[in-house]
């Protein structure tokens, strides 16, 4: 039943772009959520007036299709910057130019979910702290941050996985992630159903245990 | 104060002025890689091999221009109608990717002169002995795949023979298994696929007899349209991969091991 022409060597490759996949993401999120929290702190602490030239930019990273982003970023760096990085057996500039710009996507998510988490605070209590004598920072990080972590968690864990999946759009600025190397095997073994298979396989090992750490976190805080 | 604007429009102005003497052919040199677009699912030109390497024709083409110019060659797999983007954005230096030279593309895109030229062959089929030559298919009964540009033109051919039938199929497969079945007396196929076919063994009894007297689709290297040194460059490299024999080589190595590749000249012209 199972006659394929899918080798060892097939999956190596296979895991290898499953590898560029993870660490896109990793990045991604990473400085996505640093940059999101302080938009998110920012705005929230700023107002929606002051705040409104942040909001139209990242608004713009929110609306604008992904695929257009990576592909008017890498014509910028290349042509514009006029970088060049060669000498190396992978894509550098597509490497971190799809880096960046996933970066800045995740960031403009993560910065909603974060200003919702903190404004889902009470007022009321933020104020009775403040006027317990803790400063703005000891507030913010003690009695702001660790209630807002409980509402945003399972949005955060949301966004994660969708950027991991969105990464796959890569592939147009020529990073060989998962889905690309799974269309080039697809391209040489013509065995189309049976590799996405194996392709959507690989995805779900690398989600799901994300997915689970996030439900882990959301019981484990429920009673603290 | 104007004055920090006026330094950094001054600033921008040498970058740019800077950037603009060095042109793409010192480009590479200088960077020590030659980035090439290769279309990877379109054998014999490109393909990948067991180990997911890029091979090919226009794979080996890059590789010879890369050490023409004493660097290294990176090929970026680029689908056909990614090729001029891909270009376009920076992507790439030049494009190996068995491009037609348009005349609408040349508005856009610098051509070299043609660097291979796909010809169609005259296949025959099992009950077709007499078949030698593409003249000898006069009031035979022959076949393609409907709507293409060889079919068009075999179908005029026996409009303009008087005798003979011209068959219509589907799709490439059905028209060599009727040629193998004896139902049809020839088709005409660009060489590549007619060389596939004959070597895949799928198809008993046929075998290539002539080229076609079709015009062939030349194909050129490609890069930026304002590139005249690396323009320059890419002509003279085409003429000294015919002069050295490697075209020949490289013809026999990918697409056929008996035949002979198409002539990149055209009488009564130039270029």
């Amino acid at each position: 039943m199972f006659d394929t022409a899918l080798t060892m060597n097939d999956l190596i490759f296979l895991a290898k772009g499953a590898g560029i996949t993870l660490i896109v993401t990793a990045i991604a999120v990473f400085f996505g959520t640093i940059l999101g929290v302080i938009f998110g702190v920012f705005r929230f602490q700023v107002g929606p007036i002051w705040a409104a030239p942040l909001t139209f930019v990242l608004d713009v990273f929110r609306s604008i299709p992904l695929l257009i982003q990576l592909v008017l970023a890498n014509a910028f760096v290349t042509t514009v910057l006029g970088w060049r990085v060669t000498g190396f057996s992978w894509n550098v500039t597509g490497f971190v130019v799809a880096c960046g710009v996933l970066s800045l996507y995740t960031a403009a998510y993560c910065s909603e979910i974060v200003r919702g988490g903190v404004e889902a605070v009470p007022p009321n209590l933020r104020r009775a702290a403040r006027s317990l004598g803790l400063s703005w920072g000891q507030e913010m990080t003690s009695v702001t941050a660790p209630m807002a972590v409980r509402v945003a968690l399972p949005s955060w864990i949301g966004l994660s996985l969708g950027v991991m999946k969105d990464s796959s759009l890569v592939f147009i600025i020529g990073v060989v992630e998962l889905l690309r190397s799974t269309q080039v095997l697809i391209t040489r073994l013509q065995e189309p159903l049976f590799l996405l298979m194996v392709c959507g396989a690989f995805y779900f090992l690398i989600s799901f245990p994300i997915a689970r750490f996030g439900g882990y976190l959301e019981r484990r805080w429920t009673y603290d | 104060m104007k004055t920090p604007l006026f330094a950094f429009g001054l600033a921008v102005g040498v970058a740019f002025a800077g950037a603009a003497q060095a042109d793409k052919l010192d480009d590479v040199i200088s960077s020590g890689t030659l980035r090439c677009a290769v279309v990877l699912d379109f054998p014999p030109m490109g393909s990948r091999d067991a180990d997911n390497k890029p091979i090919g024709f226009d794979v080996d083409y890059c590789e010879d221009l890369a050490k023409a110019l004493g660097v290294k060659a990176e090929v970026v797999e680029t689908t056909f109608p990614e090729r001029i983007p891909a270009l376009m954005s920076g992507r790439v230096d030049v494009a190996v990717a068995s491009t037609s030279d348009t005349l609408e593309r040349a508005k856009t895109v610098g051509f070299s002169i043609p660097y291979y030229a796909f010809e169609n062959a005259v296949v025959a089929g099992s009950r077709a002995e007499g078949v030698a030559s593409f003249e000898d298919l006069k009031g035979k009964t022959v076949g393609a795949t409907a709507g293409t540009y060889e079919a068009i033109w075999l179908e005029e051919r026996v409009k303009e023979w008087g005798s003979g039938t011209f068959r219509p199929y589907q799709n490439q497969a059905d028209v060599f298994l009727a040629l193998s079945q004896g139902q049809l007396d020839a088709t005409v196929s660009t060489v590549e696929v007619a060389e596939a076919n004959v070597k895949s063994g799928k198809f008993a009894g046929i075998r290539i007899v002539d080229k076609a007297p079709m015009v062939p689709d030349y194909v050129a290297l490609i890069t930026l349209r304002e590139e005249y040194g690396m323009i320059n460059y890419l002509n003279l490299f085409v003429n000294q991969q015919v002069r050295t024999g490697r075209y020949v080589e490289l013809y026999k190595k990918w697409v056929s091991e008996t035949g002979e590749p198409a002539n990149l000249t055209i009488n009564g012209v130039y270029r």
